[in-house]
Parts: structure tokens; sequence; C-alpha cells
């Protein structure tokens, strides 16, 4: 028996093919080793000539008109840099800055503690002690036709028109609750978004009217979202996808996840990716859906979803979002993110410094740009832009990059 | 085998080994204990995503907040059905559990010597109010928050919870929905109806073998939500419901929507409502002449229920949260203490709110006072994964849901006794695995 394995050990056939097929074993293994071998991150491969840092240059090399000329890959998205940074240190009330919105020549931010005032170079915070309904000032938007504010609190919705702050809350109008999530102003309409349901006040009759599961095709009266355009209004239902309501018909339609289940999206671009909406926006005859779940695109035919796996965005729990011509600004839990659909630039700050990037990805294509300072934290609950500007709302400080152009 | 074909063969079965796992549909655990055969359009195609596999973190800033250091007392908020409620009775309980664990803690020094006070809100169904109140329990500045029971007033209460970055501990809302939000600060330590719906649907058509099932429930949230992965699951076993009867809280009279199931000739009925209704269709199903088994949603576990029914209750089959009976001392010295201290014997939310708050106490022990720390290590699928409670196990999936088993109760002599449920088995006559995914 042992003459035989010694011959057969021996037998030079066997070592020839053994020795063939350890070979041919060990590339393949090599081969799958190297397939999956991780891509080395972009992070720490810093290019000096695309870095956005105090010193940075104007670049001449424009490709697309109003993008951002710096950056190729870009393509006609804005990228902003120069990011200043502001706390409480430089006079917020607070530094959870919940929502932020630009009127002119001086920046709104809601915070945890009283509304702040960007105006020549200084803050200025008003809280309840100057008329304010509740000092968490969670959602601000600006009439318009009129020039008044409209600043959703915690505790009831205030008009700040000529210097004078008058509330609205339950119990004293016809607001549906007084946690108001979004306010927004549509000509001579308000319309705010509260867990009691969604309210339209007129400004011309002072009427309210409440809608909720009663006379809307909602699931439940938590509204968390509201926004308008071209004759309709968009609002975000919590559990309740998209609500539309057709100002000249009076109609109402409802937008859900055609799946019907909560813990899968079946098909990403069937419909919203999630009936738990948080909030909408439309500009450029698109609607964008937000959720914790990923993001909608809607332009009155196709919807299309995007979830952090298969495109730029950040995050898929995405706090609120804004969009300005036919770009969107995504507000996410783990950092800005900005879209056309196609191109994205997503903002990100490092954990450990004040620097960070600006990540652009066109399908495969993936640039990472160092800026340093970058935006305050990565938490972003508000966004507004201007023609020069992108201010953000984070969990830590409110931030303004300038349009790098 | 020749070794040239050895030669070939070794490297393609490496290749396949490698390769299959790679791009084949590695199907992840079901989300929520969900058996094989329940999983969403699984029969036909793959999901394009599956949520609630992964836990949300919370990327927020505050971890580096320092407590106050001129602290009088140690505050936790309550939000509960106390006024105004059809579900007084069930609020009432859970807060006595809740004060139960306080004064425990306060007697063993409370927090570093600063006792924990609750700051006790009712949760009105109304309007939203429910959001108000966690409002105001910022601006008392609790460290964290219990509540509530009606899972209106839950949901509405989450979405300020997330906004104002308190932990809601949530001892006593069974909607499966409402930690499907995905808010990363919400914990929820009591089973949800999903858990119940399954076994329901095993015991009554796999068990019991029935087929034909009428359906009476509560036309509120709780009941419409509450019996939605019963109705679901069972039209996808091959048994969906016959006929489903809707009654309004406060009713007293069934005969009508009663007189429509018996019309379809049913061989079982679930109700799905509180207690008190529960019994009160049950005497007028019996008063009907109606003999079939009847099963129900776990709120039957009540006194209320076997005090109205008497012995009609005998062979009613629901699910319980936990087993009130089962030989635990830390469960026995609980009831003991429970009763001595409010004169009434524990139900299902004051046992889960007595663990509850216990779990916000220990956080709070463990991390000190600070909000993003409290939630945290409540989240962190570690510290509190297996935490013995006097209800049992906490077993967290990721969406910090309490999927530990369930039990069975059946009324046997007047009593309910508590039996495990059985494990869930697949039913290959049932389930049928799809051919193809999806893909894109």
């Amino acid at each position: 028996m042992i003459t035989v394995i010694m011959k057969r050990l021996f037998d030079k056939n066997f070592i020839r093919y053994s020795t063939i097929i350890i070979i041919l074993a060990g590339i393949v293994v090599a081969g799958i080793i190297l397939l999956n071998k991780p891509v080395q991150p972009e992070k720490n491969k810093k290019d000096d000539k695309l870095s956005v840092s105090g010193n940075y240059h104007n670049s001449s090399d424009v490709d697309l008109p109003g993008s951002s000329g710096v950056i190729k890959e870009a393509k006609a998205m804005p990228v902003y840099g120069h990011w200043r940074n502001f706390t409480t240190k430089d006079g917020l009330p607070s530094d959870k800055a919940y929502t932020v919105r630009i009127d002119g020549d001086r920046v709104l931010v809601g915070t945890h503690d009283g509304l702040a005032v960007f105006e020549n170079n200084k803050w200025r915070t008003y809280t309840t002690k100057d008329g304010l309904a509740h000092n968490g000032v969670v959602s601000i938007d600006v009439s318009e036709l009129t020039g008044d504010v409209w600043i959703g609190t915690l505790g009831g919705l205030t008009r700040w028109s000529s210097g004078k702050f008058t509330t609205f809350t339950q119990f004293n109008s016809g607001m549906p609750n007084d946690l108001v999530y979004c306010v927004y102003c549509d000509g001579k309409d308000i319309w705010v978004a509260t867990g009691g349901g969604a309210g339209h006040y007129d400004t011309r009759t002072g009427l309210w009217d409440i809608f909720t599961e009663q006379n809307a095709p909602m699931h439940e009266p938590w509204t968390y979202g509201v926004s308008a355009g071209d004759g309709k209004v968009y609002i975000a239902a919590w559990g309740g996808g998209v609500i539309e309501y057709n100002k000249e018909t009076r109609h109402f339609r409802d937008y859900t996840d055609p799946d019907g289940f909560m813990e899968i999206d079946l098909q990403p671009d069937d419909g919203v990716v999630h009936d738990i909406t948080t909030a909408t926006t439309y500009a450029d005859s698109i609607l964008w859906v937000s959720t914790y779940f990923g993001m909608s695109r809607y332009d009155g035919k196709n919807w299309k979803g995007y979830f952090n796996t298969d495109s730029g965005l950040a995050s898929n729990f995405i706090n609120f979002l804004r969009a300005e011509g036919r770009v969107v600004f995504v507000c996410s839990d783990n950092g800005l993110s900005s879209t056309d659909g196609t191109t994205w630039v997503t903002y990100k700050k490092d954990d450990n410094s004040e620097n960070g990037e600006a990540i652009i990805t066109n399908g495969n294509m993936k640039k990472e740009v160092p800026l340093s300072p970058s935006i305050s934290h990565n938490f972003i609950i508000g966004v507004d832009a201007n023609e020069n500007y992108l201010w953000v709302a984070t969990s830590k400080g409110v931030s303004r990059g300038e349009l790098l152009h | 085998m020749k070794p040239p074909l050895m030669i070939l063969l070794v490297p393609f079965l490496i290749s396949i080994l490698y390769f299959s796992e790679l791009s084949g549909q590695v199907k992840p655990a079901n989300y929520g204990n969900i058996p094989d055969e329940l999983v969403a359009y699984d029969k036909y195609m793959k999901a394009y995503k599956y949520h609630f596999l992964e836990p949300t973190q919370f990327y927020g800033a505050g971890r580096e907040k320092l407590p106050p250091s001129d602290l009088k007392e140690i505050r936790l908020g309550f939000l509960g059905p106390l006024e105004g409620s059809v579900i007084l009775t069930l609020g009432k309980q859970m807060l006595q559990g809740s004060m139960l664990a306080i004064e425990e803690a306060n007697k063993k020094g409370g927090y570093k010597g600063i006792p924990y006070k609750l700051m006790i809100h009712n949760d009105v169904g109304l309007w939203g109010a429910a959001a108000n109140e966690v409002v105001k329990m910022d601006d008392e500045k609790v460290w964290a928050w219990l509540g509530t029971i009606d899972d209106n007033n839950s949901h509405v209460a989450i979405r300020a919870t997330l906004k104002l970055e308190i932990l809601d501990m949530n001892t006593g809302d069974p909607d499966p929905t409402f930690t499907e939000t995905a808010i990363p600060w919400v914990v929820r330590n009591i089973p949800d109806d999903r858990q119940s719906g399954y076994v329901l649907v095993d015991r009554i058509f796999k068990r019991d073998k029935h087929s034909r099932v009428a359906v009476m429930r509560v036309n509120s949230r709780y009941g419409r939500v509450g019996i939605l992965h019963f109705n679901r699951s069972a039209t996808r076993v091959g048994y969906p419901i016959i006929i489903e009867e809707r009654f309004n809280d406060g009713e007293t009279d069934f005969k009508n929507q009663l007189e429509h199931i018996k019309k379809t000739s049913p061989d079982a009925i679930v109700l799905w409502a509180n207690a008190k209704e529960s019994a009160l269709i049950l005497k007028q199903i019996r008063d009907l002449g109606m003999k079939q088994p009847v099963y129900g949603s776990d709120r039957m576990v009540n006194p209320e229920f076997l005090e109205i029914s008497g012995s009609l209750a005998e062979g009613v089959v629901t699910t319980c949260q936990y087993n009130p009976d089962a030989n635990d001392p830390k469960l026995k010295a609980f009831k003991t203490n429970y009763l001595k201290r409010f004169g009434q014997e524990p139900d299902v939310f004051a046992a889960h709110a007595y663990d509850g708050t216990n779990m916000l106490i220990e956080a709070i022990r463990k991390v000190g006072l600070n909000r993003v720390l409290i939630r945290d290590i409540l989240t962190d699928m570690k510290t509190f994964q297996g935490y013995q409670g006097v209800t049992g196990k906490v077993i967290f999936d990721a969406t910090w849901n309490n999927i530990r088993p369930i039990f069975i109760a059946e009324v046997i002599n007047g009593k309910f006794k508590f039996s495990p449920a059985p494990p869930l088995e697949k039913s290959e006559q049932i389930y049928k695995k799809p051919k193809s995914g999806y893909s894109y």
C-alpha cells in the first residue's frame, strides 16, 4: 500500500498536473482578491489645483453656461466653496439651526432658541420676548407679494410685518396645530404643514382652511412639508406620500408608493419611493420629494427614484430639500447634496477637522474636490440659495458657501 | 477523474463558488420576523430596496454637550391617555408601571443622589396635541420620555421628538408602522401587532385549519393598522378574509354588523378591538346563535374582557406580548410590589412601562445626562440587546422594535392560560421560491 502511494506521489504526470492545477487555482484566487480589493478612497488624493481654500483664484475654464467653471466634471451644476461658518460664538442664539431663508440683503435663520437675522455682517436675535410664538423656529418663508416674513415655530405661526410680530395658534385662529413644520408663501396664500393637518390661510379674507384625512386623500392628518408651483400645492403627508391640491379645481389627488409596503421599495421608478415623505419642492416643472428612504423626482409623467447606493445622494435620510431652477439642494443627515437629476455635487465635512470635500458624481465618474474649510456639520436641516450664495442650516451652526464662478 | 479535466474543473469550481456569492441574490434575514412565505412580493420578484435591515444612525451634533450642574431633579417625560380617552384604564396602568420604577430608583438614590421625576402629560387624541406635549417636555428639559399607547398620538409625537432630539421609549403602542418611520430617536420594548398577526395566521389557518374567516374591528387607527398584517398574511397564505365589519369606539350594539357576518357563514371570527367592546361583541355573537371559534387582538387579555363575557370567553384565543404567569422571580417581585403599591394586578401596559422606565434609568446611569448619549446607548444594539426585564428579554431588530417571541393566550376555566407561540414554520405547499429575480 505504502509503495503504491509513494509511486503515485512521484508519478511525473501527477506532479505535473498537480502543479498546473495549483498555479491555475492560484491565478484565479489572486484575480478574485484583486477584483475584490477595495478602491482606495479619492479622499486622500489631494489635488492642489482643485483645492477650494482661502487662496483660491477663479478659473476661466468655463465649460457650460451657469456652471461653476472651475470643475469640469460638475458640468452645469453650481459648486460652492469659500465656506464661512457661524455658531453661537458668532452671535447665533443656538448652534442647532433648523432652517434658513435668504431675504434680499439679509438672511433669516431659525434656531432652537430663537430667530437669528444676519444683516450688515451682524447677527441679531428675536425671541418670544419680541413676540415670536415660540423660540424654536423650524420654518421660514418670505412673501414675494408683501415682503412679510412667515415664521413656523414649535408653538405657533408668527407673521413678521413692518417690524410687528403677530401670532397665530390653534386657539386664536384656524390653525390646525401649533407645531408648524413648514410654512410656504404662495401669493396671497399661506400654507402650513402641521401635525394636525395642512392649513391654508387666505391673507385677504383672513380665513383658514384645514385639510386632514377628513377632507383630503390623506391616510392621517400628519403633514411635514408643503410647497407650490404651476397652480398646484404639494403637501408631504407623513405616511401618505404626496398630496397634490389643484388651486383652480380645488381637487386633491395623492401620490403614494405603489407597492404598498413600508419595508420595501419594489421598483424605484414606479412612484414616490416611500410613503413617509418629509418635504416637497417644485421648480422648473419638476416636483422633488424627500423621504427618510431616498428621494424622488416627478416631471408630471414619470417618477425617478434616487438612493445613496445608485446616485450621488449623501444619505437616504433626508430632512428637507429646496429646488432653485433645475437644481435641487438636498439636506440629509450625513451631508448636503445637490443635483439636476444627472450630475451630483455632495458636500461633506471631515469628521476630525474643519475641512471636507465636494464630491462630484455623474454615472461612474467621481471626483472629490477638497474644501477648506467645509460646511460646519454634516447633519443638514435647512438650505437656501440665491445667485451667489448657498446658506445651510445644520445641527451645529450655519454655513455660507460662495458660488465658484 | 483524468488530470486534464481536473485542471479545468478546479479553477472553474473556485470561480463558481466565488461569483455565485458575488452576484447571486443573497436574501438577507427578513425584517420584523416576517415568515419567508409572507415577504412582500417575494413569490414573484425581488424588491429593489429592502428597508430596516440596518439601524438608522444619528449623525447630528450634541454628544459633546455637558449636563447642567445645578439640577434638583432628573426629569423623564411621560405621555399617556390619562384624560378624555377610551383607553384610560390602559393609560393608568402604564403610568403606575412608570411610577413604580421611578420610586424604586429614587429609593436607591436616584441618579448620583438626585431624584428622578416623571413629567406627566396627557396625550389627548385631538388635533395633533401630542406633538405640543413633546414640545412642552423639551421646554421642561426632560432627558427622555415614555409614551404612548394610542398610535395616532404616538405617531404625531415622534415627529416632534425627532425634531427636538429626545429619545422616546415606547412601551404600549403595537402599531407596526410606528418604528417603520426610521426615526433614530424611537425605541419600543413591546412586541408589535405584526408579530401578533403572524402568530394568529399560523394558529387559525395552519393549525386550526380554518379557511373562511370573518373580521370585526374597531374603526380607528388601532383597528385598521392592527389588523393590517393579519389580513395581508391571510391573503398571502391563500385564505383572504371573507368579510370585514367595523364599528366605532363606544358602540354597544353590534347586531347589524354581526348579521352581515352571519350571512357569510364563516368558520372563525377575529375581533380587533379594546377589551370591553370585544366582550360585548362576543356576547352578541353567541346571542345570534353563532358558534364559531373566536380569536382576537391582545387587548382582550384584560380582566374587563373576562368579567363582561363570563363563561362565553371559554376557548377564546388571542396573543400576549409576554407571559404574565412566568415563573420569574423578577416578575413575581414586580407583581407583588405593584399590587401592594396600587391595589391592583399589573397589566401588559404596566409591565412594559416598568421595564421601559428602568431601561431609561439604566441608560442614564451608564452615560449620564446627555440626550444624544442616552439615545446612542439604547440603540447601539449591544448594551440593551438581551436586556432582561420583568416582561422577558428585549430583542431589538434594526428599527429598535422588540421582536422577541410572543405568547398565545387562551381562556381555559375562566382564566387566560399562556403558552409560547409556536415558531413560524415555512409551508412548502403555499410558498414557492421565485424562479427569477428583478434586476436593473
